[in-house]
């Protein structure tokens, strides 16, 4: 975690903030008397803020940015999974709310238990609990849950997460319900019993029914794409209105029991997400904490430009969440084509690459922690390994001579394509790769075209700068999804960017997704990792922090290590209800 | 007069047809796929297709134009059964990104840059054409000097910068107003303005800069002109000179102006709206171009032409009235 | 300034037989704030054509890092005080990457300057011709073209600059804003010169011309060019302020050139979540763009008093 670099800034500056040195001369300094690690946006670090909040209030959430999807057949984006999960609609299955590594803890919450299965993980069986009720008192049924997974088919409600594409029976080329037609491999026997029929074994199937796609949506209030805008809430608030891009208000639901929920807390009164501000100024607000901002949260990761206000100042240090998002940014190599199909040219681009250039452009150490391992640390226990031992800084020399090797002396030109918001990491890696003679051009795309246009193999560029989250913490979560060559599509392609075949591995991967020991399974995962690293198919760059100002006023915060360290929506609250006005 | 307008109706709708034909053939010839876009993460070549077909952009070219024209008077229907989108008249498309009707959407926005343009225009009017009229009035002097450095100056300062000045002194330093955050006027006119003052105010700078340039030049042609001369030497008071004939035809020009300039923003001003994080159609438009969201591209920009050339009608309309010598 | 400068000072000499562009010169010469703006246009013209020199000079290169002129620690804010003004980097440095300001804003003038200037020529010599076509040869000619002003008018040209440079992705940034600029700005020139030449056309000189035989080719480019000349040369000075903020505002908008590229509209951008925990990153190129449309816009009100007096600005 406390990933630190070496680099000769021991400045006045850096000395009165009692940071930078401390790594170099051997951690003699002594940190703010905090003493919870040397990087001083983790103070609160598996910690909750604020103390448990009072009952009432209202909650006011500042975002740059409407959500992508609020649908639960539709929504799988962490931030937006998180929101919607835990507060307009229940799954089979969650996360506990805990801060830390507790909250990596599954626990069953329209289920009775985590579901039990048969023939050998391939049946699963989840029993629903009594009482539970949508926003107009009818009850929640089995039959509401298999309806959502069938919407999660139709092309006319894209974006969700495929897992059930992935692995319920006899659902290739289905097309939803809208025709009539319904997935004979999900039945239920009862109103609250679903039995979910596999293609193949799928151990880790709970951790699946997070999964908003598991969130019961009844027939009769299905309105097709509108529902995006009107989800019907089977959780602690419904919708009071919703101007999409300016705001939306949650407001209590009165038929959701807190006796049938161990998850959810839902302290305020009212929630307030006030949509399209500048980013800049939600972090000015949250900083002052002025008035009515003292109630609010900011939606989004704190700007690095902020880094500069936020980490000298003690007091809104105390008020700062910096949970690991688990991620891995990397930049992923087209193995399939020259020069990259040489491994000599790949295993250059990692010596050359100045990881630490890009942390700084990412916001710093502070809110990063450098990246030697494809998995992040959390599925290796704790730590990364260092196999390589290249200096965070690169080695230029180095890779002169592997590009020497490879014939190509003068080294070459390529391009890199990079979500927009990645432009300043892009620099970053264009000036050092051009350091070693690599002439890259940066191609920014927009979010939204981001992974249409890096997933079309043929036409997109030789390099691309990608993440990808464990969607649990399993190695299974990861390396398949990156780099088994069989997974790899000619068009919507995903995860596995560098477009990486390789034998060895994949035949590694099925022996042990095979394995019958958990522990087993772990270790040989780590090992995959280290072997894969040695192929060079992609270089792991960094793994990002999401580090999140609260207002004074907040209490019960916490960031949510499964969804990505998002503030856990389901116990956050308010110190004083009175002070947040209405 | 009446004959006139007609005419000039008609040509209206030929402007926009013809708007609406470019922007359409642009985004079919440059390289863009809303239905990749709105597929996302991990999209399948037939969930692709299926798309696709949903969004009509299989259809050729004069097709799509044709149900995108016809479309607008009889309303659309867009794929079938439970789910089918009904889009009703006036049918400016459907925003997949939204799930919204792109009409629906701009009728959303629009009261957030109408009060953002209009309260800027007010601002401006009063502050540039006082300040040009006053500068012309008193030419040469030191008044006038002053006034006309100020408004050079700040003609030439980027709206950002102002915008960033405003921010950092009125809000972070002084405290007097609070970080923008739109109220609609309905719901607490206070707060509608009190948040509306600062954006009001970085367009107002800028525009009233260019105003005050632009009436002080036909000022000083205006009252250089002999029948004003005339009405002085017939022993009329100064001021009634200045009123009552000075003023009137000396701002025709600024009409002109004033029609294309507010016509221009009231379809959004998008760097002032991104800046102060308002979302009126500007920002819309912004968010738009991000995600790739072609039908609220094209609505918006349709729907800033209309202003614009309405903008220009009724300018025309009224000179008839202010200036007595342009006859229609 | 004002519409009577044409008068000379009274009391001074003016030589007999002196041209309009000798009066002019003089005039010109008479005034301060010409004199202070040519000054500031020769500067920054003179820092983008040798953009490269100047920062071999200071012996950085615009896209190069500097990782220990910023601090990790603090979001990479520069290291020392007005954002990192130093020996070694003149006005700084960039936030976080660390890039030599003094680099960045002499290359940005490039990149900005060379976009302005283009779309300006463009605009100019497509308006003037598309102006004196439609005036001098009228009827049908004059019908369309007019149409075309009309219609290319009616277009909500920012927002229009702004759906083009951001769905156009393979091409040269730079070439492609250019273009884009100059597609909406012809039509306020071709108006202004269609006016002028519709006054000049039935001249006597022009017509004795075309008595004498001259072609029209001759007639358009001896006779009206010309004439058209001084209205043309005031306009285009006050129309390159416009350009270069509409460069900066694309820019600005995201939709501009390619990173590592710097212009001016670029850096403002990018420094303006910096402005008040880096204010100089912030202020200097805003400062740039802010003297260079300063000295353009007081250059143009001047050729303008001077060269076209009555003004074709209605």
């Amino acid at each position: 975690m406390n990933m630190r670099t070496c680099t000769a800034l021991a400045t006045a500056l850096v000395a009165t903030l009692a940071l930078g040195a401390t790594a170099c001369s051997g951690g003699t300094h002594s940190m703010d008397g905090k003493g919870r690690g040397k990087n001083p946006a983790l103070a609160n670090q598996g910690a909750v803020v604020g103390g448990t909040p009072k009952q009432g209030g209202t909650l006011t959430v500042l975002s740059n940015q409407d959500f992508t999807h609020l649908d639960p057949a539709r929504n799988w984006v962490m931030s937006d999974m998180e929101f919607g999960t835990r507060l307009l609609y229940r799954t089979l299955v969650t996360y506990k709310a805990a801060p830390g590594t507790g909250g990596s803890e599954l626990v069953p919450d329209l289920a009775t238990d985590l579901g039990t299965s048969s023939h050998g993980a391939k049946t699963w069986t989840f029993h629903l609990k009594k009482g539970i009720r949508y926003e107009d008192g009818t009850p929640v049924t089995a039959q509401d849950v298999k309806y959502n997974v069938e919407r999660s088919f139709s092309p006319d409600l894209p974006g969700g997460a495929d897992y059930a594409a992935r692995y319920l029976a006899g659902a290739q080329g289905y097309q939803g319900p809208a025709q009539g037609k319904h997935l004979d491999s999900i039945r239920t026997p009862d109103d609250h019993t679903i039995v979910f029929e596999l293609r193949k074994p799928f151990a880790e199937f709970p951790n699946a029914t997070v999964m908003p796609t598991f969130a019961p949506v009844p027939k009769a209030q299905d309105t097709g794409p509108r529902y995006d805008n009107r989800p019907f809430s089977s959780g602690p608030y419904k919708i009071q209105s919703y101007g999409r891009g300016k705001q939306l208000v949650l407001v209590r639901n009165q038929h959701w029991d807190p006796k049938t929920d161990e998850v959810r807390k839902a302290y305020p009164d009212k929630l307030v997400v006030v949509m399209g501000l500048k980013g800049d100024q939600i972090d000015d607000r949250l900083i002052a904490s002025q008035g009515p901002d003292a109630s609010a949260v900011s939606w989004g990761a704190l700007r690095p430009e902020s880094a500069a206000k936020v980490l000298p100042n003690a007091e809104v240090r105390k008020r700062l969440l910096a949970e690991s998002t688990n991620c891995t940014d990397m930049v992923q190599m087209h193995t399939g084509r020259a020069p990259f199909d040489d491994v000599r040219i790949r295993r250059a681009v990692q010596y050359a690459l100045d990881k630490d250039a890009v942390l700084t452009a990412s916001g710093g150490p502070a809110f990063n922690d450098l990246s030697t391992a494809y998995m992040p640390a959390t599925l290796f226990g704790g730590k990364q390994p260092d196999l390589l031992k290249i200096p965070a800084t690169g080695d230029v020399a180095k890779a002169r001579q592997l590009l020497k090797e490879a014939g190509k002396p003068d080294g070459f030109s390529t391009e890199i394509t990079v979500s927009t918001g990645d432009k300043g990491r892009a620099e970053a890696i264009q000036q050092s790769l051009g350091k070693a003679g690599i002439k890259v051009t940066i191609d920014t795309v927009d979010p939204s075209a981001f992974y249409a246009t890096i997933g079309d193999t043929t036409h997109r560029t030789d390099l691309v700068y990608t993440g990808w989250c464990p969607d649990y913490p399993s190695g299974s979560t990861f390396l398949p999804f990156v780099f088994d060559g069989r997974y790899i599509k000619e068009k919507g392609n995903s995860g596995n960017h560098s477009l990486f075949r390789d034998k060895p591995t994949m035949q590694r991967m099925d022996e042990i997704a095979a394995m019958t020991d958990a522990k087993a399974a772990n270790r040989a995962w780590q090992e995959l990792d280290g072997q894969i690293l040695q192929k060079a198919p992609a270089v792991p760059v960094l793994v990002r922090r999401w580090p999140l100002v609260l207002g004074s006023n907040i209490a019960g915060a916490y960031g949510q290590t499964s969804f990505g360290g998002q503030l856990d929506y389901a116990s956050v609250g308010l110190k004083d209800p009175s002070k947040s006005g209405s | 007069m009446i004959l006139y307008t007609l005419r000039r109706l008609a040509g209206v709708i030929g402007v926009l047809i013809a708007v609406a034909a470019v922007t359409f053939t642009i985004f079919y010839v440059l390289p863009s796929d809303p239905a990749a876009a709105a597929c996302g993460k991990a999209c399948s070549t037939e969930r692709l297709t299926a798309i696709r077909a949903h969004m009509g952009l299989d259809q050729p070219l004069w097709r799509q134009f044709w149900d995108f024209l016809s479309g607008i008077f009889t309303g659309r229907t867009m794929g079938s059964g439970q789910y089918a989108l009904r889009c009703d008249f006036p049918c400016l498309g459907y925003s997949y990104e939204n799930s919204e009707s792109v009409w629906g959407l701009l009728m959303d926005r629009l009261p957030v840059s109408a009060s953002l343009a209009l309260g800027a225009a007010v601002l401006w009017l009063a502050l540039g054409l006082s300040a040009g009229v006053v500068a012309a009035l008193r030419k040469d002097t030191l008044t006038d000097r002053v006034l006309m450095v100020g408004a050079v100056g700040a003609a030439s300062l980027p709206v950002y910068f102002t915008s960033m000045m405003l921010i950092y002194g009125i809000i972070r330093v002084a405290g007097l107003l609070p970080y923008p955050q739109y109220v609609s006027f309905a719901d607490d006119p206070a707060h509608w303005a009190s948040n509306l003052l600062l954006p009001w105010l970085a367009l107002a700078i800028l525009y009233a800069a260019m105003y005050a340039r632009q009436s002080r030049s036909s000022m000083i042609e205006t009252m250089a002109e002999p029948y004003i001369r005339t009405a002085r030497a017939k022993g009329l008071p100064r001021r009634t000179v200045v009123v009552k004939h000075g003023l009137r035809s000396g701002m025709t020009p600024i009409l002109t102006l004033f029609g294309m300039d507010l016509g221009g923003l009231l379809a959004g001003a998008v760097i002032t709206e991104s800046i102060f994080g308002l979302p009126g159609i500007g920002r819309l438009f912004y968010n738009a171009l991000s995600t790739g969201d072609q039908p609220v591209i094209l609505g918006v920009t349709l729907l800033a032409a209309a202003f614009i050339v309405v903008a220009n009608l009724v300018v025309d309309l009224l000179y008839a009235v202010v200036d007595p010598r342009v006859r229609l | 300034m004002t519409s009577q400068s044409l008068t000379p000072a009274p009391g001074r000499d003016i030589a007999p037989g002196s041209g309009p562009w000798q009066l002019a010169r003089r005039e010109l010469r008479r005034r301060v704030s010409v004199k202070v703006s040519l000054a500031i246009v020769a500067v920054f013209l003179l820092m983008a054509a040798g953009a490269p020199l100047l920062s071999a000079l200071g012996g950085r290169s615009p896209d190069e890092f500097d990782k220990s002129a910023v601090d990790p620690y603090l979001g990479g804010q520069p290291v020392g005080p007005l954002g990192g003004i130093s020996a070694d980097h003149w006005l700084g440095v960039e936030p976080v990457t660390g890039r030599d300001l003094f680099a960045r804003v002499v290359h940005g003038a490039q990149v900005s300057l060379l976009i302005a200037l283009t779309a300006t020529a463009i605009v100019v010599v497509a308006g003037t011709a598309a102006g004196i076509a439609a005036g001098y040869f009228g009827g049908r000619t004059d019908a369309v073209l007019s149409r075309l002003m009309d219609l290319t008018m009616s277009f909500p040209s920012l927002i229009f600059m702004i759906a083009m440079m951001s769905v156009a992705k393979d091409v040269n940034r730079i070439v492609l804003m250019t273009a884009v600029i100059g597609l909406f700005g012809w039509p306020g020139i071709a108006r202004v010169v269609r006016g002028q030449t519709l006054s000049l056309k039935h001249r006597e000189y022009v017509d004795a011309a075309r008595v004498g035989g001259a072609g029209s080719w001759r007639i358009l480019t001896r006779d009206i060019l010309p004439g058209v000349a001084g209205p043309v040369i005031a306009y285009t000075t006050l129309i390159i302020p416009g350009m270069i903020a509409t460069e900066a505002a694309l820019s600005y908008l995201g939709v501009g050139v390619r990173p590592p590229t710097p212009s001016w509209g670029q850096m403002i951008a990018e420094s303006v979540s910096y402005y008040d925990t880096d204010p100089m990153y912030f202020v200097i190129p805003s400062a740039c763009l802010f003297l260079t449309v300063l000295a353009f816009t007081l250059l143009g009100d001047a050729l303008r008093d001077i060269l076209d007096p009555r003004g074709s600005r209605t």
